[in-house]
């Protein structure tokens, strides 16, 4: 590619950064009392609960702030054209790690910044009171040390299943099957189907599984559960590459026999479960484990809250099972962090904002919200007693009855990281559109990851465009 | 028509002297222009500058951070559409659900319009609930067609398992397609329906008499004297609607999203999809100008089409 610049047609329209007043002493929340900041954030639970009582912050600051709550690929749009506009309409951002962070991390304010001026508030419990692999994983990108992004929300992919009928079956199934049908991570992916087929002779319930592998970014999240779990991966040190971020990722491993073992095994799975299966996203699966449609099914821990409402008592969770190389549950948290762009006072509320909204306190009032929810991401909130009470029946914020299964899923050796490139997004497509072909049956398992593959190494070496 | 012909020469020629001889003069904007000149030239702004842009960028990459920055990069966008297999199998897809779509709500919408010009009693509400699809916003289609094929809860996945398909509807790709395509034949046959209709209501009654007088059937009657009669107005119904088709998306987004295995991912999604959600904006700005040039033909043929008709009546 030439490097000649054709020319600034639209030029940026930002004006050199005002900075942020100095400090004049008394409380430092109030020191931005007047200021109004917009916030945009993908239409979560944390922010449900968020938007729906601003007061205790606004209290707090005297800051006034906007939420605009978006689906995911709007929020992503907005933020870029944003930056691009060079205004910051938005202060604060929904920064998901590989939609956001990832391709437009240089359009982000590095947060330490604030947390090492002792002019602002302290953030409480520090940077190591969150969960590492997620603080890694939602805030930084490259080797800078940079903080983008604190992390703000953690939904875990989990093993979520009718602990009814698993009660109720459970000396039939061990009889039948073989062995003990209890979900956790000693359960191998061959025994999860086995459970499943099971279930599909059973009159309580249409169909033993349920997937999310409609033609989406969902298919993509439940294949890599499998893939890791088989010993495959998308590039070199995986692990590595979706904790820390990278613009030259490598060739992609997608053509290994472990990968197109996953695959195969995958599309023997879905071949299984519920037909509706193939039109499903995250959300359609979460119906039908609350319709009664399906047993048991891999799906985000965030749904718990739902899923008691509907089937109280009835749901319960696990680490997903093992394949030859491990357990792995897919990480889809996200962090809020700072237009690079937001200046003057501005600026600084925007930082008293993210230190409030991603605080220990904030977290459990969102567990306790009708409206909201929350999946926290401080290690100390999980230690309040509170919080352990409610990890068992009866709770009062049903989300933390997931808190043993996704505590063992954050493990550095269970967790599923994707990789952390500028460009995810294309190859994201490219493979969940060569996996739902696989699943239409219109290629086979090794056909399709070589395809994906191959595609995904023209896109990484294009580069990143924006 | 033939007398206009021949009157032109004469009206310019009068045109011509008023003028005081000087051909010239004729072409100096007049009053009329003035005044239409800044709307004109605002539009003039609005398209050509956006215009412009487009085509640079095609031959760009775009930078967005820091400011809006277009690369040079040549060819390099066009040579990769052109060898783009995923581009052009959504070409495929886009003229197969365009000859389908525009096949179906053609036929679909003379004939409920034949039907409906025989009615007389009760005409007004059967209009009323014929159009009604007409004004629902597309994307709410979409939704509501989304959940009445849902495997969970749906109406109709519960009337096909009663005739053996138990499969998701929206999962299959033959079946995905045949879905979407249906659910803009169902928005959008209301619309044909009211074209055709006016075109009936001009055809003369005389000569539907003597046709009959003459032993003409039904079908006769509709392909020798109804058909050529609103021929006319039927081009401009189907001029419209392939304006619509190539550009379709609302509802496509909402129920499939170009799946399952790219089945429904038709140009104007995979715009979408380049430009918005991957920002590679020249490679999106050269599909752009691909669609640009395809929808230009298409209505330069229906025009042409339509000059044909007007110079043979």
């Amino acid at each position: 590619m030439a490097g000649v610049t054709a020319g600034t047609l639209l030029s940026s329209c930002a004006a050199p950064r005002t900075p942020v007043p100095a400090a004049t002493g008394g409380d430092p929340w109030r020191r931005f009392a007047g200021a109004e900041i917009n916030v945009i954030s993908e239409n979560t639970a944390p922010t449900a609960a968020i938007a729906a009582d601003l007061a205790p912050f606004t209290q707090l600051t005297g800051v006034k702030v906007n939420i605009v709550s978006l689906e995911l690929q709007a929020l992503v749009q907005r933020v870029a054209l944003d930056m691009a506009g060079g205004q910051a309409q938005y202060d604060v951002i929904y920064a998901d790690p590989y939609q956001v962070l990832a391709p437009y991390h240089d359009g982000l304010a590095d947060l330490r910044e604030f947390i090492d001026d002792r002019t602002y508030p302290p953030l409480e419990g520090g940077l190591g009171d969150f969960v590492p692999t997620q603080l890694a994983a939602a805030g930084s990108f490259g080797d800078g040390g940079q903080v983008y992004a604190l992390p703000y929300d953690a939904p875990t992919m989990v093993w979520q299943y009718r602990a009814d009928l698993f009660a109720k079956y459970r000396s039939r199934m061990e009889a039948e099957l073989g062995f003990d049908p209890t979900p956790g991570p000693e359960r191998t992916w061959e025994e999860y189907r086995k459970i499943a087929e099971w279930f599909n002779g059973v009159d309580d319930v249409p169909y033993g599984t349920g997937h999310q592998a409609k033609q989406h970014d969902s298919l993509m999240c439940d294949f890599s559960n499998v893939l890791w779990s088989y010993g495959g991966d998308y590039f070199e040190n995986g692990q590595e590459l979706g904790l820390k971020g990278s613009t030259t990722p490598g060739r992609c491993l997608l053509r290994e026999p472990a990968a197109v073992e996953a695959a195969e095994f995958y599309r023997s799975l879905v071949s299984i479960a519920h037909p509706g299966s193939l039109g499903w996203d995250w959300d359609g699966v979460g119906t039908a484990l609350r319709a009664g449609q399906i047993a048991m099914a891999p799906n985000w821990h965030e749904y718990a809250a739902s899923n008691e409402s509907v089937l109280p008592g009835k749901v319960e969770y696990a680490p997903l099972p093992r394949g030859p190389h491990r357990s792995a549950n897919i990480y889809g948290g996200t962090g809020i962090g700072i237009s690079a762009n937001s200046s003057g006072a501005r600026r600084g509320a925007a930082w008293l904002f993210v230190n409030w909204a991603t605080s220990p306190g904030t977290q459990l009032s969102n567990l306790k919200s009708k409206v909201g929810g929350g999946t926290p991401t401080r290690n100390s909130l999980y230690e309040l007693p509170e919080a352990k009470a409610a990890m068992h029946r009866p709770s009062a914020l049903p989300n933390m009855l997931t808190a043993t299964a996704v505590g063992a899923a954050w493990e550095a050796e269970r967790i599923g990281l994707r990789p952390k490139i500028p460009m995810w997004n294309e190859c994201d497509t490219a493979l969940f559109t060569e996996l739902s072909r696989m699943l239409a049956g219109q290629q086979t398992a090794k056909d399709a990851m070589n395809r994906a593959a191959d595609r995904i190494d023209r896109i990484v070496a294009r580069g990143w465009a924006a | 028509m033939s007398a206009t012909r021949t009157d032109a020469p004469a009206k310019r020629a009068a045109v011509v002297r008023a003028s005081g001889g000087n051909p010239r003069r004729k072409e100096r904007i007049g009053f009329t222009g003035w005044l239409m000149a800044p709307s004109v030239g605002l539009l003039g702004l609005l398209s050509i500058v956006p215009l412009v842009a487009l085509i640079a960028m095609s031959f760009s990459r775009v930078r967005l951070l820091g400011g809006v920055r277009f690369e040079w990069v040549g060819l390099d966008n066009w040579a990769r559409a052109l060898g783009d297999p995923e581009l052009w199998k959504s070409w495929g897809l886009t003229i197969g659900y365009f000859l389908g779509t525009l096949g179906v709500e053609m036929a679909l919408g003379l004939a409920i319009a034949l039907l409906i010009s025989r009615v007389t009693r009760g005409r007004g509400p059967l209009m009323v609930l014929v159009l009604l699809p007409m004004f629902v916003a597309p994307s709410i289609v979409g939704l509501l067609g989304r959940y009445l094929v849902d495997p969970t809860f749906g109406l109709y996945a519960w009337f096909l398992r009663g005739f053996g398909f138990g499969g998701d509807v929206l999962g299959n790709p033959t079946t995905a397609f045949l879905a979407v395509t249906l659910m803009d034949v169902w928005e959008w046959t209301p619309l044909i329906v009211l074209i055709a209709l006016a075109g009936l209501t001009s055809v003369n009654p005389s000569v539907l008499e003597a046709a009959a007088l003459d032993g003409a059937g039904s079908w006769a009657t509709l392909r020798h004297v109804i058909l050529p009669s609103i021929s006319g107005i039927l081009l401009v119904a189907l001029l419209i609607r392939s304006m619509d088709a190539v550009r379709y998306f609302d509802i496509i987004t909402v129920t499939t999203n170009g799946g399952p295995a790219d089945a429904t991912k038709i140009v104007p999604l995979r715009l979408f999809e380049t430009g918005f959600r991957f920002f590679d904006l020249g490679y999106a700005a050269v599909i752009g100008l691909m669609m640009l040039a395809v929808t230009i033909a298409v209505a330069r043929l229906f025009v042409r089409l339509l000059n044909g008709k007007a110079a043979q009546s």
